[in-house]
């Protein structure tokens, strides 16, 4: 259980972080939290060349309103973000998951950033961030991009960043008039990887039918799926109990390719996928006023 | 773990066939092979070096028994691979079947049994990594038979 050699830099700005990162591109691997990356290090499973921690990097640890929405340092605690009443109130799906993710020993530490990096299929932040839409700041030394969240997730473990590219910021929009949100998993224990997971955020229109529906899945494809087929088939409905079992099933059954392992049969994950995203429509659509 | 699915080459059944048994092709196709000699009429050794995410490349000596050939539709192999991070051992049965458009349709199904490192602490995503490893070998042969056909080789 230890890690293979490897070359560390600590560096305490941002700047020089990016210049390392540029200079030994392919062999430097960043270091957030270490939730994931450090566990991998020491079953010898990753053996990067090169660890740059960003951990010194406070200037990338921050929850900032901004425009309505919220803009998120790549490197802030899992747990700060959790504990925000910023977050609470501008962005209640996110509050809702992260007691989802882990345990709280590995919340304090883990950040959000590094998380999404990571880009493991089980997770619960890369299918938040997709369902509400947000958009990701990668920078490296030649400059800035901004990457929608649909767009940033590439299949298992992959990510759209490039080898000298960190994400630096999480933007969150404000959520439409008459959206509310929900987000439901289940585990096997709490704090195990979801066996299937559900975030949902819904806007309805004046006459209270679904103007909107952004459906995510987590642990049922390479990486978060947007449910599209479940969200065409609300697209204008009253969200009746009819229409809702209808969207579930279509999730389920047309959106998610689930995995089986030892933990769930790809059979009982589709059978999860239905529950889970008929429950959290429901929720959601009580939360955003409509009376069933 | 059981790999099954189906994929549609856009080509000819004999050219299809012809392709999976070269194994000069299939190096260039299988995602991180890096050699694959004949060892015997139907056999193939090589050496694949397979990474995914976080965990660095590693390299894998792989051996396939080629069995029950009924060219150009149908075989079966027996897989046997491995490398410091475990082990995978199994049999897979391939049939070619011809389309009306002229494509060809592959149904593939294979029975692994994945031990050692990588399956204590992969588990989850052994099914998902298999799938990932398929689609991309069975994409890039199809790229390989489209360039053949159109008269050269993709790389």
């Amino acid at each position: 259980m230890k890690p293979a050699a490897f070359e560390y830099h600590r560096p305490d700005t941002l700047d020089e972080a990016l210049a390392l990162l540029a200079a030994r591109a392919g062999e430097a691997k960043p270091l957030a939290g270490g939730q994931s990356l450090i566990p991998a290090m020491n079953f010898r499973l990753a053996r990067p060349g090169v660890l740059v921690d960003l951990n010194r990097l406070a200037e990338l640890a921050y929850v900032r309103p901004a425009e309505g929405g919220l803009r998120i340092g790549a490197m802030t605690r899992q747990r700060v973000v959790e504990r925000s009443s910023a977050v609470q109130g501008a962005a209640p799906l996110l509050a809702e998951a992260l007691p989802f993710v882990a345990h709280p020993q590995i919340r304090n530490r883990g950040t959000v950033g590094g998380s999404l990096a990571h880009a493991d299929p089980a997770a619960e932040l890369p299918a938040v961030m997709v369902a509400l839409a947000a958009r990701f700041e990668a920078r490296s030394r030649s400059g800035s991009r901004t990457i929608p969240a649909a767009e940033f997730f590439t299949g298992l473990f992959g990510t759209a960043l490039a080898p000298d590219e960190l994400l630096v910021e999480i933007a969150l929009p404000p959520l439409p008039a008459r959206s509310a949100t929900a987000f439901l998993e289940v585990a096997r224990r709490h704090g195990d990887y979801a066996l299937v997971g559900v975030a949902a955020v819904v806007t309805l229109d004046e006459r209270g039918r679904c103007r909107e529906a952004r459906i995510t899945l987590l642990s049922v494809g390479g990486g978060p799926v947007l449910a599209a087929e479940a969200a065409r088939v609300l697209a204008g409905q009253t969200p009746s109990e009819d229409v809702v079992r209808a969207a579930a099933e279509a999730a389920a059954t047309r959106d998610a390719d689930p995995p089986s392992d030892i933990h769930a049969s790809a059979g009982y994950r589709r059978h999860l996928a239905a529950v889970l995203t008929r429950r959290a429509l429901v929720r959601a659509f009580e939360r955003a006023g409509h009376v069933a | 773990m059981i790999v099954e699915g189906t994929f549609t080459f856009q080509g000819p059944r004999e050219t299809v066939w012809e392709l999976l048994q070269n194994p000069d092709v299939l190096v260039k196709v299988l995602p991180g092979a890096k050699r694959l000699v004949r060892a015997g009429e139907d056999r193939f050794d090589g050496v694949m070096q397979v990474g995914v995410g976080p965990v660095t490349a590693a390299e894998f000596t792989v051996s396939v028994m080629l069995k029950d050939k009924v060219p150009p539709q149908y075989y079966a192999m027996e897989v046997d691979s491995k490398g410091t991070l475990g082990f995978t051992r199994g049999s897979a049965r391939v049939a070619l079947e011809v389309l009306a458009d002229g494509g060809t349709l592959m149904k593939y199904t294979a029975e692994l049994q994945v031990g050692g490192k990588i399956a204590g602490v992969g588990q989850r995503l052994l099914d998902q990594v298999a799938k990932l490893m398929t689609r991309q070998g069975l994409e890039a042969l199809n790229k390989e038979l489209r360039a053949r056909l159109a008269g050269g080789s993709s790389r």
